[in-house]
């Protein structure tokens, strides 16, 4: 026990290094939350793009671009995108590691939701989309009205549980030395030469986010169901 | 034809494919204000098509339609304004399950016809009254019956004013018991002069409320008849196989 009370000392309060978890945290959640943001403003756009294409027949090179995009992102895995990012894209030494980081993650996670935007908007019944055709509304009007308020709601769910892959896949952020979360805690281990408390730590930490999240998350959908109309 | 009735819709040599499959063949046809028009025919026949044709629901795959002196298969026309003049009931209602009645029937009139929003739900709560539900206007649809559905559906699309209704078997999705709530309601419409062209397997009613009766076989007007003729008299071979099967 003694022991214990004396590697934990050691691990987080000693010369604060408590405070590379408080740091790394925050650096996780602006990379997840900025990421996010990216990634549902730009997902919309593919989604739109994609399924305007698909029902109108318009759009064609814009859709064959989104396609593309969508194939090169979900085929290759995300600590390639975020190297290729850092070291091709920015490699200029003067660039900030958390811009890289919030970019590569936003654009990874558009692909994402672009899939989920898009089954929401395909299952919308057709019906819907031509009852508001028939009343005169036209295209972009029909879907603003009509089609996205329902498939948005639909997707609230999947849309959610994209955020809390993402905030987990942004450990691997310390691939371009990124000091989130893990890094944080990788960087205590390296100095104390003690793995366990750090690490576990951190697992501690996602682990809490995760649970708080997911159960927000099927508060949100209970709330939406019981007003299901 | 008389002169002295107006026409609304002139069709000419309406054509549709869908691929390779020839659906209308050639529809020539006048729908004249305030004509009741029901269409008949085997399932398959293009009945359908036919009316969603009209108000370009399907692009004409060659062929006109002049709606109020316009040529609406034009590709220059802009379609939507035409649309807020032609209305339509589908056979599974359609309505926006988001929305509570009330919403439903003034979305279209606020942003389409520039109403304000009480303007709107005077002239909603009006129809509303007049089909008997005025008490579910802040009831979502899901709340309602198909009969319910449905006369909601009919007064969403009358809320924007339009100069013709048209109806796709508007009492196929409903239990026996409700389909008379929606006939009647289609009567009074008829009453009031609407201008109306209705997909139907609703013979009786056919035979009470239609002013033409219109039977399209295989892409094409095989017969129209007042509904005496059409039902006493039918000419052609088809017609009476297929009245001697749903009479
Ligand atoms: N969007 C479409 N794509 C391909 N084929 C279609 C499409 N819509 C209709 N068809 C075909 O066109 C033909 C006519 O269909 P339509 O719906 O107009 O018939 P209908 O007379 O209304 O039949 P029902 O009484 O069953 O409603 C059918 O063979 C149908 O399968
Ligand atoms: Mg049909």
């Amino acid at each position: 026990m003694n022991s214990f009370k004396e590697k934990f000392i050691q691990n987080f309060i000693e010369e604060d290094r408590w405070m590379y978890l408080v740091n790394g945290l925050k650096t996780t959640l602006i990379i997840t939350v900025l990421a996010v943001l990216i990634g549902i403003a730009l997902g919309f756009v593919i989604a739109v793009i994609r399924t305007t294409h698909d029902k109108t027949g318009k759009l064609k090179f814009l859709n064959l671009i989104a396609k593309v995009y969508l194939a090169v992102v979900r085929g290759t895995p995300v600590v390639v995108q975020l190297l290729i990012i850092w070291f091709v894209v920015f490699a200029y030494p003067t660039a900030s590691l958390l811009v890289a980081a919030v970019i590569t993650f936003g654009l990874n996670s558009a692909a994402y939701v672009a899939e989920i935007f898009r089954s929401g908007i395909m299952s919308i019944d057709n019906g819907q989309f031509e009852a508001g055709r028939s009343l005169g509304f036209n295209y972009i009007q029909t879907m603003i009205y009509i089609v996205f308020p329902q498939a948005f709601k639909n997707v609230l769910p999947a849309l959610s549980n994209e955020v809390v892959v993402l905030l987990k896949e942004t450990s691997v952020a310390g691939y371009i030395g990124v000091q989130d979360l893990t890094r944080g805690g990788d960087i205590i281990r390296s100095r104390t030469y003690e793995a366990f408390l750090p690490l576990l730590a951190v697992a501690i930490i996602y682990f809490t986010i995760v649970t708080v999240l997911t159960w927000l998350i099927s508060k949100l959908e209970r709330r939406l169901r019981n007003s299901d109309h | 034809m008389t002169t002295n009735k107006e026409t609304l819709i002139q069709v000419t040599d309406l054509q549709k494919s869908f691929k390779n499959l020839d659906v209308l063949k050639g529809i020539t046809t006048d729908i004249n204000k305030g004509d009741v028009v029901v269409v008949i025919g085997p399932s398959g026949s293009g009945k359908s098509t036919f009316l969603r044709t009209l108000n370009l629901l399907e692009v004409p795959t060659s062929g006109t339609i002049m709606f109020e002196g316009v040529n609406i298969t034009d590709k220059h026309v802009d379609i939507n304004i035409h649309r807020q003049k032609m209305g339509m009931v589908f056979q599974q209602f359609n309505l926006f399950p988001h929305m509570t009645i009330l919403k439903n029937m003034t979305i279209a009139p606020i942003k389409l016809l520039k109403k304000s929003k009480e303007e709107a739900e005077a002239k909603a709560m009006e129809l509303l009254k007049r089909v008997g539900l005025e008490d579910r206007a802040e009831a979502y649809p899901s709340q309602l019956s198909g009969g319910q559905k449905q006369r909601i559906a009919i007064v969403r699309a009358l809320c924007m004013e339009p100069d013709v209704m048209l109806f796709d078997e508007p009492t196929s999705a409903l239990d026996p018991e409700m389909v008379g709530e929606v006939l009647q309601v289609m009567r009074d419409l008829a009453k009031d002069g609407m201008t109306m062209v209705i997909v139907t397997h609703e013979m009786g009613f056919a035979r009470e409320v239609a002013n033409r009766v219109m039977f399209i076989d295989e892409g094409v007007i095989m017969e129209e008849a007042s509904p005496e003729d059409f039902f006493n008299n039918p000419k052609s071979d088809r017609l009476k196989d297929f009245l001697s099967k749903v009479l």
